[in-house]
Formats: C-alpha cells, sequence, structure tokens
C-alpha cells in the first residue's frame, strides 16, 4: 500500500518526527550533565560542558541499584503474567461460545478505569491486613507488586490482544483440529506463531506501565520492593528538587529499558496469516 | 464446539485476579463514598451521612470546572495521538533503511517516567530562560509564560501528553496491522481503488477494534494522568490544567477528605465508564450486527 | 577451604570487635542488649538532615547498639501519606515518623504519637545519661503539648531570610545611583517601603544595563500552594496578620465580619505590596516554587529576597550549585515598624519558623527500641558533624561548636541570626487542620495571582472558604 509517495517527502517526515520526539531526551541529557545553577541561566542548544558528578552520585548509589533491581523484577514479572495471562483468555473469549463474554470483556477494562489516589486506601488495607501469613505481608513485597500491576495492566493486555486474536482465522484452529490436534497442540503450534508480533507489543507496553508506575509503588512498598521510579521521586522535595540527579538517574534507567525494547523489537514483524490463509 | 469447561479455566486466573485487586477495592471505596470521614477533621471517625457527597459534588464549581478541563484535555490530547501515531505505523509498515533505528527513537518517550517527562518539560518551559520559551522569544518575540497564560499551559500539557504516548498507539495499531491478510488489499488494487479507498473499505473496518481499544486506553489514562502534570503545571495557572486526575489527588491527599474524594472517584468512574460504553455501541454494535446478518 | 577460614577470619574479627567494644562498655550497648535482633523502621522526607540520620547516625547507632534501624526516605507528600495511612490503620509499619512542624498539632489531637518525656519518666532503664530535652532550642517548644510534655526530637529547624546581594550592594557605582535616584544611602532594608525601593531600582538598573538582573524574588507560583505560603508566612506577619488571619481563640473566625484578620485591610495591603514586588520579580516567578526562588537567587539574577534558610545556606556556600558564593548577606526581613514593636514584645512573630522532628508513633511495635534512637539523635554530641553536613541546628550548645561558629562566617551569620533572633519567627499556626484550610483557599489565591479577581474581593472569598471549610471539618461551629 502507499508505494506511491517521493521518498524525498518521507525522508524529511522522518527527520522532522524524530527530531521533535528526540528533542526532549536530549535535554534530559543536557540536565543531567549541567549544575543546577546552569539551568537558570541563559539556554543553549549545544553542550560545551559536561558536569558528571550527578552520574558519579547516582553509579555509586547502592541504594538506588537495588531499586532498580526490583524495578526489572516486578516490570519483567507482571509483564510476562499479563501477557500470558492475557493470552489465555483473550484465546477463550476469541473461541469459546462463553455465556455474556462481552460483558466480562467490558468489565475486563473498568479496572483500569479508576483514579488512583482513592483506591490507595482499600489496597494499602488489603496488603497490610487481609494477604498477611504470620510475619510475611503483600505489604513491600515483589509478588504484591506484580499482582497489583495486573489490575491496569491485564485490561490493556486483553483489549490489544484480542483484536489479534479475532483477526487469526478460525478456519486454521479448525483445520489442526481434524487432523488431531489437541486444544494445547492448536494454541502452541498454530496460535501463538501467528500472534507473534501482538504478543510483543503487549509485552512490550505492559512492561513499560509497569517499569513507569509510581503512586501504587510509593504507597505500598517501603524498604524491600522499593522501585526506581519512587526513588525518582526522593529528589522533589520541599527545599528543591534536584533535577541533574534526577535526569541522570533517569538516562540510565533508559539503558535496561532499551535492551528489553530492542530484544523484543524483532518480533513485531509481519505475522504469516497471509501465507497460511493461502495454503 | 470443544466444552466451554477449558475456556473458562483459561479465563480463571483474570477473573480472580482481578476479582480481587479490583472488585474489592471498589466496594471498600464505594462504601466511603457515603461517609463523611476526614482523619483530621473535629470528629476523625467515618460517620454515614447518606448520599450528602454526592449531592455536595453537584454543586461543586472547582468539580465541574474540572471535568470540562479534563474533557477537552483527552480530546485533543487523544485525537491528535490516534492520528499521528496510525500515521507513524503506516510509515513503520514500509521496508526503509534504518527502519530499526526510527522504530527504536519512536518508542523512547515510552521508557520516560511520567514524573520526569514532567520534571524535563518544566525546565524546558520555565518562563524566560527555559530552552523554548527563550527561542520563541528570540525568534517570534512570543512571550510564553507557563505561570501567566492559562492557554500556553493547557497546550503545553496536551502537547506533553502528545509527545509521550503517540508511541503507544504507534505500537498497537502497528501490531494491528501487522496481522492483517494481504488478500483483501491486493484484490482491491486489482479491482483498481485507489489509496483513500483502500483505506477507507478496507483498512479501517479492519483495524476498528483496535483502534477502539487504543482510544480507550488512552482515554481512559488520559482522565487519570497526575505525575506529569502535577510536575509541569502543579495544575496551574489557576485551575486551568487541575484535570481530574489532579483535582482528586488533591482532594485525598492534602485535604484528607476520604469521603468526598471517593464519592468524586466513583462519579469520574461512572462517567468514564459510560463515555467508553457508548464509544463501544457506537463502533463495536454495528459491526457485529453486520456480521451476524452475513 | 579458602571459604570457610575466611569466615573464620571473619568470626575471630567479630569477637575482637565484640570484646573491644564490651570493654568500653556504655549506656548504649547496655541498653541495647535487651533488643538484640530488632529492626526499627522509620519514614521521612528525603532532605539532607534526614539523609544524614540515614546514612550517618543509623549505622552509628547500630554499632553501638546492636539495634537496626531502616530510614526510608521519600518525597513530602508521600511521606506524610503513609505515615497517616500507617498510624490511622494500626498498622505497625513504622517506629519512627518524621513530623513537620504544621502537623503537629493535628497528630496531637488524633492521639497519634507517644509521649516520649513520660515514656522516659515512667521507664528510667532506658533514659539516656546524655539526653536531656533542656539541652534544646525553644524550638523544641512546637513539639510539646499544653503540659509540656515533649512528642518529638527535634532534627531540622530553619528560619526564612532575607538575602541580599553584598556585592551589588557595596558598589560604589550602584550606591551612587541609588543615591541619585532615590536620595538614600543603599542598605538592606527594614521596611516594606524600603524593599519596594531598592527592589524597583534594580529591577530598572537591571533593564538599563541590558542585566539579567531584577529586584526582587517572589515565591509566586500560579498552581502550586508555595505562592499560598510565601503570602501567609512571610508576607502578612510582617504587616501584622499572624497565623493566617484565623482567630482559634474565636470559633475560627477568618473573615473580619466574624472577627478574624484573613481579609483585614492590614492584610489587603500585605497582598497589594507582594503583588507589586511579584510584578517587578524576573519572569519565571509566576512559575516558582522554592525550588525556583533558590535556584533564582544563586543564578545571581536577583539583587535581594526571601529565601528558606535549608535553601540560604548552599546558596552562600556551595559554589557548584549557586554563583553567588561569598557575596551573600543575611538579614532580617523587613516589616512594619509597629509590628516589630509587636514582635519584640512577644504577640507577634515576623517570618518563619520552620522544621520538623521525629515522632514515635503510638502503633509501634519496639517503641522502647525507638525511644533510645530517639535519644541518640537528639544527643548534644552528634549534632555539630550533622548541623555541618545539612544547616541545621537544634541544640543550644551547638552554636558554640568551633565547627559551627567556622561555618556560620561563611553564611555571613545565618547561624547567629538563628541563635539570636530565632525568637522574633514562628512556625505554623496550632491548628490541628492545615492542607485542608489552605486547599480550601489556594485555588482563589490563584486566581487573584492571575489577575481573574482583584486582591480585596479574593481575600474577601477566601475568608468566606475558609469558614465555609472549617465548618465542614467540625472546628468552627
Amino acid at each position: 500500500m502507499m508505494r506511491q509517495s517521493s521518498p524525498l517527502l518521507h525522508v524529511l517526515l522522518w527527520v522532522l518526527l524524530s527530531l521533535a520526539t528526540l528533542f526532549p531526551i536530549y535535554w534530559l541529557f543536557v540536565i543531567s550533565v549541567k549544575p543546577a545553577v546552569d539551568l537558570f541561566t541563559t539556554p543553549s542548544l549545544i553542550l560545551d560542558t559536561f558536569y558528571w558528578k550527578n552520574y558519579v552520585n547516582v553509579v555509586g548509589n547502592a541504594t538506588l541499584r537495588g531499586y532498580m533491581y526490583n524495578s526489572l523484577i516486578i516490570s519483567t514479572s507482571n509483564a510476562a503474567l499479563v501477557t500470558m495471562l492475557a493470552f489465555l483468555s483473550c484465546y477463550a473469549l476469541s473461541r469459546y461460545d462463553l455465556a455474556g463474554k462481552e460483558n466480562i470483556f467490558f468489565w475486563t477494562i473498568t479496572n483500569r478505569m479508576a483514579p488512583a489516589a482513592v483506591f490507595l486506601l482499600p489496597f494499602f488495607l488489603l496488603f497490610t491486613q487481609v494477604f498477611v501469613i504470620g510475619e510475611w505481608r503483600l505489604y513491600d513485597s515483589k509478588v504484591g507488586m506484580v499482582l497489583l500491576y495486573c489490575t491496569f495492566n491485564l485490561p490493556f493486555a486483553i483489549w490489544t490482544l484480542r483484536p489479534t486474536m479475532d483477526g487469526i482465522p478460525r478456519e486454521l484452529d479448525e483445520a489442526a483440529t481434524v487432523d488431531g490436534a489437541t486444544t494445547w497442540q492448536v494454541i502452541h503450534e498454530v496460535v501463538l506463531p501467528l500472534a507473534r508480533p501482538g504478543l510483543a507489543v503487549t509485552f512490550i507496553l505492559t512492561w513499560v506501565f509497569a517499569w513507569n508506575e509510581f503512586l501504587l509503588a510509593a504507597t505500598l512498598t517501603s524498604f524491600n520492593a522499593r522501585t526506581i521510579t519512587t526513588g525518582l521521586s526522593e529528589y522533589v522535595t520541599t527545599t528543591g528538587t534536584e533535577w541533574g540527579t534526577m535526569a541522570s538517574i533517569a538516562v540510565i534507567t533508559l539503558i535496561p529499558a532499551l535492551i528489553i525494547f530492542s530484544m523484543v523489537q524483532r518480533h513485531i514483524v509481519a505475522g504469516l496469516t497471509f501465507g497460511a490463509v493461502k495454503e | 464446539m470443544r466444552s466451554n469447561t477449558v475456556g473458562w479455566l483459561m479465563l480463571a486466573p483474570t477473573i480472580a485476579i482481578l476479582g480481587i485487586f479490583g472488585i474489592l477495592p471498589f466496594i471498600y471505596v464505594l462504601y466511603v463514598a457515603f461517609h463523611q470521614w476526614n482523619p483530621f477533621g473535629a470528629n476523625p471517625d467515618m460517620v454515614y451521612n447518606g448520599a450528602n457527597n454526592f449531592r455536595r459534588l453537584v454543586f461543586d464549581g472547582e468539580f465541574l470546572f474540572s471535568i470540562g478541563v479534563t474533557i477537552k484535555f483527552a480530546f485533543f490530547a487523544v485525537l491528535s495521538e490516534i492520528a499521528l501515531g496510525y500515521l507513524l505505523a503506516q510509515l513503520f509498515m514500509r521496508e526503509f533503511p534504518g527502519r530499526g533505528l526510527f522504530r527504536t527513537i519512536h518508542t523512547l518517550p515510552l521508557i520516560v517516567a511520567p514524573i520526569v517527562v514532567g520534571s524535563v518539560w518544566r525546565l524546558m518551559t520555565t518562563p524566560s530562560i527555559g530552552i523554548i520559551p527563550y527561542f520563541l522569544k528570540s525568534w517570534f518575540g512570543y512571550d510564553l509564560n507557563i505561570g501567566r497564560d492559562a492557554g500556553a499551559a493547557f497546550t503545553l500539557t496536551v502537547l506533553m501528553d502528545i509527545w509521550h504516548w503517540t508511541p503507544l498507539v504507534t505500537l498497537t495499531l502497528l501490531a494491528a496491522l501487522l496481522s492483517l491478510p494481504k488478500e483483501p488489499f491486493e484484490q482491491a488494487q486489482i479491482d483498481g481503488a485507489n489509496r483513500w479507498q483502500i483505506f477507507w473499505h478496507i483498512t479501517l473496518p479492519m483495524i476498528r477494534p483496535a483502534i477502539l481499544a487504543t482510544v480507550f486506553i488512552r482515554l481512559m489514562d488520559a482522565l487519570r494522568t497526575v505525575d506529569e502534570v502535577w510536575m509541569l503545571t502543579s495544575g496551574g495557572p489557576g485551575a486551568a490544567t487541575r484535570y481530574v486526575g489532579l483535582h482528586i489527588w488533591k482532594i485525598v491527599f492534602p485535604k484528607t477528605d476520604y469521603g468526598y474524594g471517593a464519592a468524586i472517584s466513583v462519579i469520574v468512574l461512572y462517567l468514564t465508564l459510560v463515555m467508553c460504553w457508548l464509544l463501544y455501541v457506537a463502533l463495536v454494535a454495528p459491526r457485529q450486527k453486520k456480521q451476524e446478518a452475513e | 577451604m579458602i571459604r570457610k577460614s575466611g569466615i573464620g577470619l571473619a568470626a575471630i574479627a567479630l569477637g575482637l570487635m565484640a570484646g573491644t567494644m564490651s570493654a568500653k562498655a556504655d549506656f548504649w550497648s547496655d541498653a541495647g542488649a535487651k533488643y538484640q535482633g530488632v529492626v526499627l523502621h522509620g519514614v521521612t522526607e528525603s532532605t539532607p538532615p534526614s539523609n544524614y540520620v540515614k546514612d550517618v547516625l543509623a549505622p552509628e547507632f547500630e554499632k553501638r547498639t546492636g539495634i537496626k534501624v531502616e530510614i526510608e526516605t521519600t518525597s513530602w507528600d508521600q511521606m506524610y501519606d503513609k505515615a497517616i495511612k500507617d498510624m490511622e490503620a494500626k498498622t505497625g509499619i513504622y517506629d519512627m515518623v518524621y513530623i513537620e512542624q504544621d502537623i503537629i498539632y493535628a497528630y496531637l489531637a488524633r492521639n497519634f504519637l507517644v509521649d516520649i518525656s513520660k515514656s522516659l519518666k515512667d521507664d528510667p532503664s532506658l533514659k539516656s545519661p546524655d539526653f536531656d530535652e533542656a539541652n534544646f532550642t525553644t524550638f523544641a517548644n512546637y513539639f510539646k503539648n499544653a503540659e509540656g510534655n515533649l512528642f518529638g526530637i527535634p532534627m531540622e529547624a530553619f528560619i526564612k531570610v532575607y538575602l541580599y546581594r553584598t556585592d551589588l550592594f557595596g558598589d560604589a557605582k550602584i550606591q551612587e545611583a541609588f543615591k541619585a535616584a532615590t536620595g538614600k544611602d543603599l542598605k538592606p532594608a527594614t521596611t516594606h517601603e524600603e524593599y519596594t525601593q531598592i527592589a524597583e531600582f534594580f529591577t530598572q538598573y537591571g533593564k538599563d544595563n541590558g542585566l539579567e538582573l531584577w529586584g526582587t524574588t517572589a515565591q509566586a507560583h500560579t498552581g502550586h500552594p508555595a505562592s499560598w505560603y510565601e503570602f501567609f508566612e512571610s508576607i502578612a506577619p510582617t504587616f501584622g496578620v499572624y497565623n493566617w488571619g484565623i482567630d482559634a481563640n474565636n470559633n475560627y473566625a477568618a473573615s473580619v465580619a466574624n472577627g478574624g484578620q484573613m481579609n483585614s485591610d492590614k492584610s489587603k495591603t500585605a497582598l497589594k505590596y507582594w503583588l507589586h514586588l511579584r510584578d517587578i520579580a524576573p519572569p519565571e516567578s509566576a512559575a516558582s516554587t522554592w525550588t525556583e526562588v533558590g535556584t533564582t537567587f544563586a543564578a545571581g539574577r536577583v539583587a535581594q529576597g526571601l529565601v528558606y534558610g535549608e535553601n540560604a545556606a548552599w546558596i552562600a556556600s556551595d559554589a557548584e550549585k549557586s554563583k553567588v558564593v561569598g557575596n551573600v548577606g543575611v538579614a532580617l526581613p523587613p516589616t512594619d515598624p509597629a509590628v516589630l514593636e509587636e514582635v519584640k514584645s512577644g504577640t507577634g512573630y515576623l517570618g518563619y519558623y520552620d522544621g520538623g522532628a521525629f515522632g514515635l508513633p503510638i502503633t509501634s511495635k519496639n517503641k522502647e527500641a525507638a525511644l533510645l534512637f530517639l535519644q541518640f539523635i537528639g544527643q548534644d554530641s552528634v549534632q555539630a558533624d550533622w548541623a555541618v553536613a545539612a544547616p541545621r541546628i537544634t541544640n543550644t550548645a551547638t552554636y558554640d561548636d568551633p565547627k559551627v561558629i567556622d561555618m556560620d562566617k561563611k553564611l555571613n551569620g545565618y547561624y547567629s541570626m538563628l541563635k539570636n533572633e530565632g525568637k522574633l519567627f514562628a512556625g505554623a499556626p496550632p491548628f490541628p487542620f492545615h492542607a485542608q484550610v489552605r486547599e480550601a483557599t489556594a485555588p482563589i489565591f490563584y486566581r487573584i495571582l492571575l489577575g481573574e479577581i482583584g486582591p480585596d474581593e479574593g481575600l474577601d472569598q477566601m475568608a468566606e472558604a475558609a469558614e465555609a471549610e472549617l465548618t465542614n471539618l467540625g472546628y468552627r461551629k
């Protein structure tokens, strides 16, 4: 499709959009290599001096490394769990004739609509007084955060995967079933490969939502499961915001995120739907 | 048809998790919404007060104003994101040198935490010394003051949201486009359809569920935005960017007015639900009927 | 094998350490012996004084007593929210909570905190010989109840001062120009008129000479409560409007009609005075909170301004953050002469004395061990290094420490002012509500700042809104 437009226009469009996208990221970097006082002088687009002290402070900080580790564990586990559960749910919603399934489908998304602030209180009570086994409680545990993040990530995943799942022709399942495949084999060998781009996108985006979440983590963790976003907020205080430190942490947190992205991105390619149907 | 039990089993974990962490808290919030409860009031206990909280919010000018600007914000932000995101997704469908690099560049904003996004935009727009006001002033003579100009502050929050969340739209629509079969497009080209006809009659109907899902997600997230806007404008100037998420945040955190905050949250949840339901019915239901008729 | 011997060596080393420790047996190790294995949890705002507690005092305490202390530092609103949720739900997560001076009355009203004086009297075995409530400066009085019992160990204390640029004020050419323009000598202002005159002069001077220089700071954010605080804590008192203009002894009246001061003529004059300053302050002021005000001053963009004490110190001394090191003078905020009389006689105050303490929640499960830690950070002996690391002073003896005297010189007498004139400043009013009334009135205040509503009419509306909120909260009958 759309093969006719001129390449020059195309390139120009790319460059413009990319510059607009990159500029705030570039500025984040600029902030991270400037002493605070230079942020309040006449700005310049070009960086001439580098002030690395912000990075030195951050890299040498074991607490922040701990936060980063927690973030990685929580986001990756949550994204994996959510993608898997959403995949199964969407398969069920798409392939089975379940009573009231459209209502269930719509209900899942309502879990993402709640304005978080007031829901923190019941979450806090659930985490500190309901889910308690002896000394252990869900509060301040990584497991707790992984489960909690399902409330906003599962609905999202189900809603992004459902169109993909509906788009995979049922004839394929049926053909495989006729050939004697079990339900598990159908899912694993027919549907899963075709849903790959959708699953990759779902994984990436749920990972991002979990990685960036702030309010729930800030309220429901304190020592063991604190994430890097809550660590960032420690630099926003009543006496002042440490822009430089905050920016350098943010720049460093881009690295693990980029690694995860590049690992998953290669799965976002055209599926095999076309060829499969033709056969 | 295979046994539905297997289907229910596949759905069970999802329903269990969302039931525990979704429905239980909601019931609690609903319960609080019918009480007067401020832990720093003269009476710090929860006192049942019927529908008083709901009665109060109908006449609460600040709340109604907040709902108004939030809808305006969500409308402009989400509409632009969908249009731009679709355009980018289409561009990514082609083969061209450096596609991987561009795709990485265009996902970068997503991995910056909202609180950082707000901070960066705030420093970029500090009146007179932020990079944006500085160059607007020296190149165009336009004086951008986010602390005084309500329109400018509103526009900046919208632009920030577009910058941050368009990549999400691009990715979800890209996934949808990638899973489309090629046959109908080839057939249409053989039949001599032009680009616009192909888009309108083939692409759009086929990716409509994906667009709808994306609109929903973006809409409800825009309605809940807090961190970024808090960092950029703190809701100012005046109440110009005091979006409903931030408004509730201010009622629940500094004011500790838990009862009223719960009531507002329930109403906002209800309004979001109605809005999404209407969209759902308008966009998905007719299509399903058509399919059934076929 | 190698590993095993490593552990063996470590064990020997530990044994040796324990030996030397017991040789120097003191109160701390004896008292701590009973609470081995206890881990104390505290929550506080991530500020330099708190970070010092977390990074230096907590490990030191563990070394002396064997009691581990984990301090969670977080943002200001998170810190409050977490402490309140914990105490409200009686979860017992925290053994120490940060209490900012302005929330102590709310916590006391809710009986959230343990009475430290009484607990130490009831169980003398917990009382350290190195701890004495009398060692604290008068700031500790803010953490006492009506009977004079202490509920928090002070750990931060600052005053919001008037900073001016000594290099500009001492410049012969500028002095001459100022004399020519006003007929007066250029020196730090003591009255509002003088302050305004100096501010106008420097803003004009900056414009005439093409400099990035203005005459005053203004913490005048149009959406953030920082502006509300600047007016009610720093400006209004210097015009004789105290306690936000709310009269606690008169049914919490705010409006003049009911006996309050929030919309009095003095209050209106104060607001107009400040709005004028805002108009001649740098353009970023309309989006400035305390952070930006500090940075604006540090960047050398203003000649004078009101700056929080915690920022005053680094502006004057930290060359990595500030361009005006060595050029910062400290003075009392300019005041109405009549008010100065009231202040000196003890009925008024001329600025904000702000700070915080560590308190012990009644829901804590390790009260005894926590009491030990609180006394540990309240000792005279730990104060001087703490004051050097983070500019705060809570104990009287700290002022005389050579390290602190040395630092006072660098800060151009900030500590001396805290010591000698600290009594002229006051903390937040003793109200059991705080953010509630602030948030109820702030939206109107922002509208005044934006010019959507006049200052007179705006203050009338604010007084009305404050009373409505107080009625709603049940304080105003």
